[in-house]
C-alpha cells in the first residue's frame, strides 16, 4: 500500500462529499424549516398537526410498510396560466376589440358581459397572461389569473399540485416513499375521504377494488360473533364472497382505525407559496382535468 | 505497455515510468472541460440557488414570487378569510369577542390607533397578562392570546389587520397595513421570547 494514505484521501473526500450533499445541504436548507406560509385562499389552516388517531395510524402505515408500495408525493411538470374575465367594464366594446385584435377568437361588445367569469385565454405561460391582464385593465376589464399545475400524476387526479416539504411539516416519521406499485396517496384523503371504503380496502382490497395487487390486512381486524345488537363499528356492505359466516362481523382492531383515520388525513390540495396553484372555484367543476395538455 | 501487463513482479515501477512520461491527452481535458460547463448550467437552471422554497418547475426564488397570483383579491377580502380561518374562533365572527374573557376589536381603541406598531406586535408574538383595559373595560381572566409568527405570512398578517382595522361594518375606520410594515417589525421582535403584556405594550410607541 505505496499510496494507501492517498486512496484513503480520496474515498474520504468522495465519502464527505456526498454526505454534504445528501445530508448537510439538506439539513441547512430544511431541517428547521418552520409553518412559513399559509394558505389562506381556501379559508384555511394548512398543513395541520394530524389529529391523534392519525398519528397513530402514520405509526402503523409504517410498521405494516405502506411505504414500500405507496408513494406520498406529486409531481408537476409546469404550471399554466388561464386568464378568467371578471369584469367587462364600462367601455365592453373597447374590451371585445383589444381581445379580437389578440386572436383570442371573436367577441363582441354586448356578449362579453354575459356568463362571467369566463376563459379568454388558456393554458398560456404566466407572462403572457400578465400581458393579457394588463391589456384588458387598460381597456377598462378586469380579469383573474388562475394557476393550473399539470403533470403525469396531477391528470390522474393524484393531488392538484407538486408536493413540497411543507406538506409533511406535521409529521414526525415522514413517509415519502420512492416505489409505486399502488397509487400514489399523497391526496388519498381529498380522493376517497369514506371510512369504511378504507377499512374495507384494507381488510379485503379486492372487495372494492377488483384487480387489486395489494396483500389484505385481516389481521388488523377481528371477527366476532353478533351479540345483541351488530356492532357500530362492524364493516359495512362487504360483499358476500368477502363477507363472514353468517351472525359474524367485522369489527376493525384499533389499528386498523388509526389507520384508516391517518389515510382520510392525507391530503395535498391546499396551494402554498412554493407550490402555487388556484383552487377550482365552488361553481364548475376542476379546471385541471380540462386542462391536461394531450398525450 | 503491452508487454509490461504480462510481468507481474516488476509491473508497477515500470509502469509508473512510463506514466510518468504521457501527457494528459487533450480530448480528455476539453471532455473535462465540457462536463464541468454541463454541470454549471444544469446547477443554475434546476438548482434553484439552494432555495428552500423553489421546488421544480420553478427554477428561481423570482419565479416562484411570480406566481403568487392573488387572483384579484383586495388585502380586504383576503384578510376576510384570514379571520374566518383564525381569529374568529376567539374573537368572534363579529369581532365582539367575549365580555371579561376575549376582548372585542370592534370599536375597539387598541385596534383603532392611527399607528398599527401595537396591533402587529399583538399578532405577531401573542398577548397576556393582567391590567389589560379595552375601552375602559378590564379584561383579567388570564387566557393569553397565542402567537401567530410562526402560522402566518406577512401578507397574511397585514391582509387580517387591515380588515380588522378598516372593517366599517364594525365601526372601525383606521389605515391599512402594509406586509413591508410587518415584516420591519417581525424582524425587530424576532429576539422577543415571549408574547407582549399590557404594561409593556403600552411602552412601545405605536409608531415603531
Amino acid at each position: 500500500m505505496k499510496y494507501g494514505p492517498l486512496v484513503f484521501l480520496a474515498a474520504f473526500l468522495a465519502l464527505s462529499a456526498s454526505w454534504c450533499g445528501f445530508v448537510l445541504t439538506p439539513q441547512i436548507q430544511l431541517g428547521r424549516a418552520v409553518q412559513e406560509t399559509n394558505s389562506v385562499v381556501t379559508s384555511e389552516m394548512y398543513p395541520q398537526d394530524r389529529p391523534g388517531s392519525a398519528r397513530q395510524g402514520l405509526e402503523i402505515y409504517r410498521a405494516e410498510g405502506c411505504a414500500y408500495c405507496h408513494s406520498q408525493q406529486v409531481e408537476q411538470k409546469g404550471t399554466l396560466v388561464d386568464v378568467f374575465l371578471t369584469d367587462a367594464g364600462k367601455n365592453s366594446m373597447a374590451v371585445a376589440a383589444a381581445l379580437t385584435e389578440q386572436h383570442l377568437g371573436t367577441f363582441s361588445g354586448p356578449g362579453l358581459a354575459a356568463g362571467l367569469p369566463k376563459p379568454v385565454l388558456r393554458n398560456a405561460s404566466l407572462d403572457t397572461a400578465k400581458a393579457l391582464a394588463n391589456l384588458l385593465k387598460k381597456a377598462g376589464a378586469n380579469s383573474q389569473l388562475r394557476l393550473v399545475p399539470f403533470g403525469p400524476d396531477i391528470e390522474r387526479g393524484w393531488g392538484v399540485r407538486r408536493t413540497v416539504a411543507e406538506d409533511f411539516i406535521a409529521d414526525s416519521h415522514v413517509m415519502p416513499g420512492s416505489q409505486r406499485v399502488g397509487p400514489d396517496l399523497a391526496n388519498v384523503g381529498m380522493r376517497l375521504p369514506d371510512v369504511n371504503w378504507q377499512l374495507m380496502h384494507l381488510f379485503a382490497p379486492r372487495s372494492v377494488t377488483k384487480d387489486s395487487p395489494m396483500p389484505s390486512y385481516p389481521f388488523l381486524f377481528e371477527r366476532k360473533k353478533i351479540g345483541k345488537q351488530p356492532s357500530p363499528d362492524a364493516l359495512q356492505q362487504l360483499p358476500k364472497e368477502f363477507a363472514p359466516a353468517e351472525g359474524y362481523e367485522i369489527v376493525p382492531r384499533p389499528e386498523a382505525k388509526a389507520l384508516a383515520a391517518y389515510l382520510v388525513s392525507l391530503r395535498a390540495d391546499v396551494p402554498l407559496y412554493e407550490a402555487p396553484a388556484t383552487p377550482p372555484p365552488a361553481a364548475t367543476n376542476a379546471p385541471a382535468v380540462t386542462n391536461a395538455p394531450a398525450k | 505497455m503491452n508487454s509490461s501487463t504480462n510481468q507481474p513482479a516488476t509491473s508497477a515501477p515500470l509502469s509508473d515510468s512510463a506514466a510518468k512520461d504521457t501527457t494528459v491527452p487533450i480530448w480528455l481535458i476539453v471532455v473535462l472541460f465540457l462536463l464541468v460547463y454541463w454541470g454549471a448550467v444544469y446547477f443554475d437552471e434546476h438548482g434553484g440557488w439552494f432555495d428552500a422554497q423553489v421546488y421544480t418547475p420553478y427554477v428561481s426564488a423570482e419565479q416562484v414570487k411570480d406566481f403568487q397570483v392573488s387572483g384579484g383579491e383586495t388585502p380586504f377580502e383576503r384578510g376576510r378569510k384570514v379571520y374566518a380561518s383564525t381569529c374568529f374562533v376567539c374573537h368572534g365572527p363579529n369581532g365582539l369577542g367575549a365580555p371579561g374573557t376575549f376582548p372585542p376589536l370592534a370599536g375597539s381603541d387598541w385596534v383603532n390607533e392611527p399607528q398599527p406598531g401595537r396591533m402587529i406586535r399583538i399578532v405577531l408574538q401573542g398577548f397576556s397578562g393582567p391590567g389589560l383595559k379595552v375601552n375602559g373595560q378590564p379584561f383579567n381572566t388570564g387566557s393569553a392570546m397565542v402567537p401567530w409568527a410562526s402560522v402566518l405570512s406577512d401578507d397574511d398578517i397585514a391582509a387580517v389587520i387591515t380588515y380588522v382595522r378598516g372593517n366599517a361594518e364594525w365601526g372601525n375606520k383606521a389605515s391599512p397595513v402594509t406586509p413591508e410594515q410587518v415584516h420591519a417589525i417581525r424582524q425587530k421582535v424576532a429576539s422577543h421570547p415571549l408574547s407582549f403584556t399590557p404594561t409593556e405594550i403600552e411602552g412601545i410607541s405605536p409608531a415603531e
